[in-house]
């Protein structure tokens, strides 16, 4: 009885804390008018800090750009970062702090999908529009149903955005007219950078002489190339991750495929090089655009010079992420949220580092360039950026 | 390209066979199906490429490290879990679950202790091929093909003309009454294990040479497995004739139907013969069969 009635007592006690402790915080933080804050979720604890950090700094970098140079609308920007710990739980309420607290009127973040699939309709219910940087799932601003996350955004392409870029990149740059694919039948990722590929391609022109499908692990895809080899086509895509990107670029050649083969970032990783040795050479993968793009050299100087150590590209997302945020909001002429939503819908050609975004009011999925790289000599060397 | 498939076949169905044919040689001896063995293969796979890669030796002298390491991790295997179940008369299935546990340690052990990356060989045999006609024949598994048909032949020597397979074929066919004609059947298993393991190993390499080493490359002992049961558990010879057949099969259906269909056709065929003769092609006494 004794320890009931005293359990009782603590928890009014707290019930009281809580109000109090509530209503003072309604009090002291007023968002002030002449300041517009932007927030930022990342992970910058644990192992993937790396990024989360480097976003921050970018964006905090950014900001004092932009404040130098006037600001946005007059007002001047200040940005907040709290920590996502890169995993959906901590992100939403890092997400729900950031607006019930500091009274920001749009956040920035993450780089993983999960984070921002959890985020999404937060966001939507807050109505604060929430920009994904290189999260690249479809799912992260069009909900299962295929229903638009009105409040959700992302810099970065979706994965199979990429298949276009390819096609294009094929038949204009290296006048390919037929093309062959392998494809990973248990990947969302490779069957969706398929099908853009084949679209597209045929839409410029070219003609895909044979699909043929296998699985990750499989380790032997001779039966596959075999069927591909006799056809001689003239780029072979091969949507794979490196470790079977790398057997099936040996494999091929030893089957006599000359092509030169074509992938997406999963082709993203120095032991590639190793693994693949010469069978790679002359063949080209997409990625996010990044540092090895010459424009972004003053802001890596900048970047190196403030804080001492070399920028990651999730920090070129938390510059663009922020100056699209300027750009729509001068386009709205207002600070609110919901106007800056309708602007970053109807985003036409914004310029940033990473090239120029054009955005599908559908699902907000952002036309933009996608960088090429070639394996030249056993390095990954930049071709350029290329749009679809 | 039906030549050309058939040429991709025979090359996945050699290294199959390199397997099979340990499973079938433990198989015969003890009665149950050693889950541990492409596990063997892939530490096989993994002495030989720190051989080469680490400690620079020459590739012969590593491939050969790689059978001895292979074949003393098998010995290894039987001394410190097979032998005592063995000792205790316990049933045969105490000493398939011993295998599972070996295969989930020996994956975790390489994971924690060499990491879980992929990696390939330098290139010790090039990646070229040689042209007959229209069909392609690598130069690998030329190599490959070459060192599974010597292994083979040796085998079935081994087996039909020496003392040493004759003690084990008596002792594979009655254990006790072999023992009382005075084999040293303990002696004898530890051989066969060693022989198994060698063989794994030189599979390991191999498979290691033509694609890449990674903790979970054992797990192609599977279809090692399902050949040996096709052929018929404990026949050598039925072993490598599965072997080849599933390796050649397995290629015409990704080749000519689906890829997505291979392993229902691969695991259609395991079903179909424990149906209809599950004895399997070369096996014989039914009895004791589980």
């Amino acid at each position: 009885m004794k320890i009931k009635k005293l359990t009782g007592m603590l928890y009014l006690a707290l019930m009281l804390l809580i109000i109090a402790s509530s209503l003072s915080g309604c009090g002291s933080k007023q968002a002030k008018d002449d300041v517009i804050k932007i927030g930022y979720v990342g992970a910058l604890s644990g192992d993937t800090a790396v990024w989360g950090q480097a976003g921050l700094n970018g964006m905090k970098l950014t900001a004092k750009e932009i404040n130098e140079k006037g600001g946005i609308l007059g007002k001047k920007v200040e940005v907040i970062g709290l920590d996502g710990r890169g995993n959906p739980v901590d992100s939403v309420n890092a997400f729900n702090k950031l607006v019930d607290e500091e009274k920001v009127i749009a956040v920035i973040g993450t780089n993983f999908s999960s984070c921002n699939i959890a985020m999404a309709p937060i966001a939507d219910q807050k109505k604060i529009p929430l920009i994904g940087t290189a999260c690249s799932n479809p799912k992260v601003t069009v909900d299962e149903n295929g229903k638009l996350h009105p409040y959700s955004f992302r810099i970065g392409f979706i994965d199979p955005f990429q298949g276009k870029v390819l096609a294009t990149f094929a038949t204009n740059k290296l006048k390919a007219k037929t093309a062959a694919v392998i494809t990973d039948i248990g990947s969302d990722y490779s069957t969706g950078l398929t099908e853009y590929f084949i679209k597209q391609f045929e839409e410029n022109g070219g003609k895909v002489l044979i699909k043929v499908d296998a699985h990750s692990g499989d380790n032997d895809f001779r039966a596959q190339l075999s069927k591909i080899a006799p056809l001689n086509p003239d780029v072979v895509l091969v949507p794979w991750i490196y470790k079977d990107v790398a057997l099936i670029a040996n494999q091929a050649r030893e089957l006599g495929i000359k092509a030169t083969l074509l992938g997406g970032d999963g082709w993203d990783s120095k032991e590639l090089l190793t693994m693949a040795g010469p069978a790679l050479e002359g063949c080209y993968y997409t990625s996010q655009p990044s540092f090895a793009n010459p424009v972004t050299k003053p802001y890596a100087e900048a970047y190196k010079k403030e804080f001492g150590i070399n920028p990651e590209t999730e920090a070129l997302f938390g510059h663009d992420g922020l100056y699209w945020i300027k750009d729509a909001l001068e386009r709205a002429g207002k600070v609110d949220p919901a106007a800056l939503k309708d602007a970053l819908e109807n985003t036409k050609d914004f310029k940033g580092l990473m090239g120029s975004i054009t955005v599908d009011p559908a699902t907000h999925n952002p036309t933009k360039p996608c960088s090429v790289y070639q394996i030249k000599s056993s390095q990954f060397e930049y071709v350029g950026d290329f749009t679809p | 390209m039906f030549v050309q498939q058939l040429v991709n076949g025979v090359s996945i169905g050699g290294i199959y066979a390199l397997m099979a044919t340990g499973y079938a040689l433990i198989y015969s001896l003890l009665g149950f199906s050693n889950w541990a063995h492409g596990d063997v293969a892939m530490l096989g796979a993994y002495i030989g490429f720190l051989c080469v890669a680490a400690v620079k030796m020459p590739f012969w002298l590593s491939a050969l490290t790689a059978l001895l390491g292979a074949g003393a991790i098998s010995i290894m295997n039987e001394r410190l879990a097979y032998r005592r179940i063995r000792r205790n008369n316990a049933p045969t299935m105490f000493l398939m679950i011993a295998a599972m546990g070996l295969s989930v340690t020996f994956q975790n052990m390489v994971i924690v202790f060499l990491g879980p990356k992929f990696r390939t060989y330098p290139p010790v045999i090039p990646v070229k091929s040689i042209s007959l006609g229209s069909i392609k024949i690598g130069v690998l598994d030329m190599f490959s093909m070459i060192i599974v048909i010597i292994a083979m032949m040796l085998l079935e020597l081994l087996i039909t003309k020496t003392k040493f397979g004759l003690a084990i074929r008596a002792a594979s066919s009655n254990m006790i009454t072999a023992s009382l004609m005075g084999i040293n059947i303990d002696f004898y298993i530890t051989l066969v294990f060693l022989l198994a393991g060698s063989l794994a190993g030189a599979g390991g390499v191999l498979l290691g040479l033509k694609y890449t080493v990674y903790p979970q490359m054992g797990n192609v002992s599977l279809k090692a497995f399902i050949a040996s049961v096709f052929g018929g558990l404990g026949s050598v010879r039925g072993a490598i004739v599965g072997a080849f057949l599933i390796g050649i099969m397995e290629v015409f259906v990704s080749g000519f139907i689906t890829s997505g269909l291979r392993d229902l056709f691969t695991f259609g065929l395991l079903i179909a013969i424990l149906l209809i003769k599950p004895s399997g092609l070369f096996g014989i006494d039914i009895q004791d069969k589980a």
